[in-house]
């Protein structure tokens, strides 16, 4: 059998020998396969290792932003004017929206918007990014999370919140959706509320847990807390107050402002009409001014007490002296000067008493015009006051080298020349502070402050003296005392410039004043613009606004009353039963 | 010799494994310190957002409603009001420091 003899131990296969290239040829391949594995190596680590990094990087490392928190403003008792708080901004991405037209719908309600609107902001698919609605009511934010639409999200954004609401508005201002300050303090102290934000590098597992920092983490850097010398109580009373005038005298406006004497701070700066901070939808620019601030007027008689302190100053005039104020006119060129009532013989302390223009012209014209406009520049007319705040304006004062004699008279009683109504109560600190002016501050301070000498004591205190006469019984601002506290002060009425000349029937009533007069504490000054409801004199108008603003700021700051009052406390020490 | 290189390669391998060992718990750590972060700063936004709304519910504007309406109060005067003054002449403390807790 030829089958059998088939050995299988031996095969002429294996028998013949192999070519020696072959086992090189292996060899040689996978040599060149190694050799291929080492560039590979050499170009990955060494060549071109900074895109392999930086891939290997996008794939797990990430930057974490660490936002710095916005700091608070505060009122002078620790009370938050303005605070951030996080609220849920909604947002979508276009390319992965599930467009179902049903929950599209609901959506659309829940953002307050039309469904073509909202179809309108996610028409471009290419997008992965669209804000739907910033900042919206935490309980919308749920709800919208509970429609569980694909490609709508919400994302956390700081919203300002200001819990006083529109009698602190001005003064706090506001910020922009981005968290920056537009208005007011916001603006002014911007860079120290808005702190600096940090970031911090990390190693990300698949999870999106931080499983190792890398580097050095910056930290954020949180806003300081801004501390303002308003008292928010004042701040509300005050505002309050000046409504309720404005509105009973149907006027366009009206602002007061309250300052410290002792310590140099505004505790109260108002003004109506105001605004809701939380609620800008339909601003005018009449709501957003801050009159007290950024408007200013002719200030009219109030600016008599100045010009006597000064011829006090001067020794042109003694409080006593007498001055003939008959026939009521006084013709200076083409110019007549005319008092409202013809007084007679007055001494100077009844000049003020009575507010005669007459009066004042005549002691006025006794001195040089430098002399005047130093008064004026030091008490600070004419020059914006040291306010951190945006706009606040300088009024005019003119250079006296220009001055004619008529400007130099009607000047004397406050024409011709412009200030605020902040301004004003400044210069009137002068007084209260024996004849310091002292620069008043929006930021609350520990230390106690020096100011500039502009009068002598006496003088000042002789000045108060007049003020107070003005407010007494044959004063033409009865209407400005209060209950338990003296107070001394001056009224004004202008007329309110319009174009070129004086508008007919337009005024603007203001009452500056200072209490209690013998150790003054405050200075309030209120201003209230075109009263159309038949009293328009500042003693009218502005007067009772002074008179309840300064019995509550008193009482408030724990002042002891310092004139008599008729007690209206029944029975003092019964005891209670039951 | 061959039974040192033995013994250091144990040495070794050990060593490489603890530290495979430290690098998980390190990183685990670091989670946990995340997280726990993440919620101190929960916690101290959620604190900044109650405050504000105390202090929204004890406004002068809220208070003095309140006091109105509900209690029948009335702003006070001088002339209801009796004056203590405390021995040595001293004023009582001014009725506008509050005490915030």
């Amino acid at each position: 059998m030829s089958s059998r003899s088939v050995q299988y131990t031996s095969s002429p296969l294996l028998a013949s020998k192999t070519p020696i290239w072959r086992s090189q040829f292996i060899v040689a391949f996978i040599a060149l396969g190694f050799l291929g594995l080492v560039a590979r190596a050499a170009y990955v680590q060494v060549i071109d290792n900074a895109f392999f990094k930086r891939q290997g990087a996008v794939r797990f490392i990430r930057t974490l932003d660490l936002p710095a928190n916005r700091g608070r403003i505060l009122d002078r008792n620790g009370n938050i004017l303005a605070s951030s708080v996080p609220v849920p901004s909604i947002w979508a991405s276009p390319e992965d929206l599930e467009r179902d037209p049903v929950k599209l719908k609901t959506l659309a309600k829940l953002l307050g918007m039309t469904t073509a609107e909202l179809d309108k902001k996610l028409q471009d698919e290419d997008k992965n990014f669209v804000w739907l609605k910033r900042q919206v009511d935490e309980s919308v934010a749920k709800e919208i999370d509970a429609l569980k639409i694909k490609g709508i999200y919400a994302r956390k954004e700081y919203k300002r919140i200001y819990p006083e609401g529109e009698s602190v508005a001005h003064v706090v201002g506001f910020t922009n959706v981005e968290n920056l300050g537009q208005e007011g303090v916001e603006l002014t102290f911007n860079k120290e509320l808005g702190g600096k934000a940090g970031s911090r590098r990390v190693i990300k597992n698949r999870l999106g847990q931080v499983v190792e920092d890398i580097g050095e983490m910056v930290p954020p850097v949180d806003g300081r807390d801004l501390q303002l010398s308003i008292d928010s109580k004042v701040q509300y009373f005050a505002y309050e107050k000046i409504k309720e005038t404005v509105i009973n005298n149907k006027a366009a406006a009206g602002s007061v402002v309250v300052l410290d004497i002792k310590s140099g701070e505004i505790l109260a700066l108002t003004n109506y009409p105001s605004y809701v901070p939380g609620k800008r939808g339909n601003l005018s620019g009449a709501q957003l001014r801050n009159r007290a601030l950024t408007d200013t007027f002719e200030p009219g008689s109030t600016m008599k007490p100045l010009v006597i302190g000064l011829a006090l100053e001067k020794g042109v005039v003694k409080p006593e002296t007498m001055i003939q104020t008959a026939p009521g006119r006084l013709q200076m060129g083409t110019a007549t000067i005319t008092d409202a009532h013809p007084h007679g013989l007055l001494s100077v302390n009844e000049v003020i008493q009575k507010s005669s223009n007459v009066g004042t012209v005549k002691i006025a014209m006794q001195m040089e015009p430098h002399d005047m406009w130093e008064v004026f520049t030091q008490v600070g007319l004419g020059q914006k006051p040291q306010v951190p705040f945006p706009g606040a304006v300088a009024g005019k004062v003119r250079a006296y080298k220009t001055w004619r004699p008529i400007e130099q008279a009607t000047m004397s009683y406050g024409y011709g020349l412009s200030t605020s109504l902040f301004q004003l109560a400044q210069a009137y600190s002068v007084f209260a502070r024996d004849g310091e002016l002292v620069p008043m501050s929006l930021i609350k301070t520990q230390n106690s402050v020096s100011g500039a000498r502009v009068f002598s004591v006496q003088n000042a205190a002789a000045v108060r003296h007049m003020l107070h006469m003005v407010a007494s019984p044959g004063g033409t601002a009865m209407k400005a005392q209060t209950m338990g506290y003296s107070v001394g002060g001056k009224t004004g009425t202008a007329h309110k410039v319009e174009g070129k000349g004086y508008a007919g029937k337009k005024y603007r009533g203001f009452f500056v004043g200072i209490a209690p007069i013998d150790n003054p504490r405050i200075v309030v000054a209120v201003m209230v613009d075109e009263p159309t409801n038949g009293l328009y004199f500042g003693g009218d108008v502005a007067a009772p606004v002074f008179s309840q603003t300064v019995q509550q700021t008193l009482r408030m700051m724990g002042v002891q009353p310092d004139m008599a009052v008729k007690p209206q406390v029944i029975s003092k020490a019964e005891k209670e039963e039951f | 010799m061959s039974r040192f290189s033995l013994v250091m390669f144990i040495a070794v391998l050990l060593s490489a494994l603890y530290v495979v060992r430290t690098q998980y718990e390190s990183r685990s750590l670091t989670t946990e310190l995340d997280r726990a972060t993440n919620e101190a700063r929960r916690l101290e936004i959620e604190n900044d957002r109650l405050d504000v709304e105390r202090r929204a519910q004890a406004t002068p504007v809220r208070v003095e409603k309140l006091a109105r309406e509900q209690l029948h109060m009335r702003t006070i005067t001088p002339a209801i009001t009796e004056y203590a003054t405390v021995r040595g002449g001293a004023a009582v403390a001014p009725a506008s420091a509050e005490v915030r807790p």
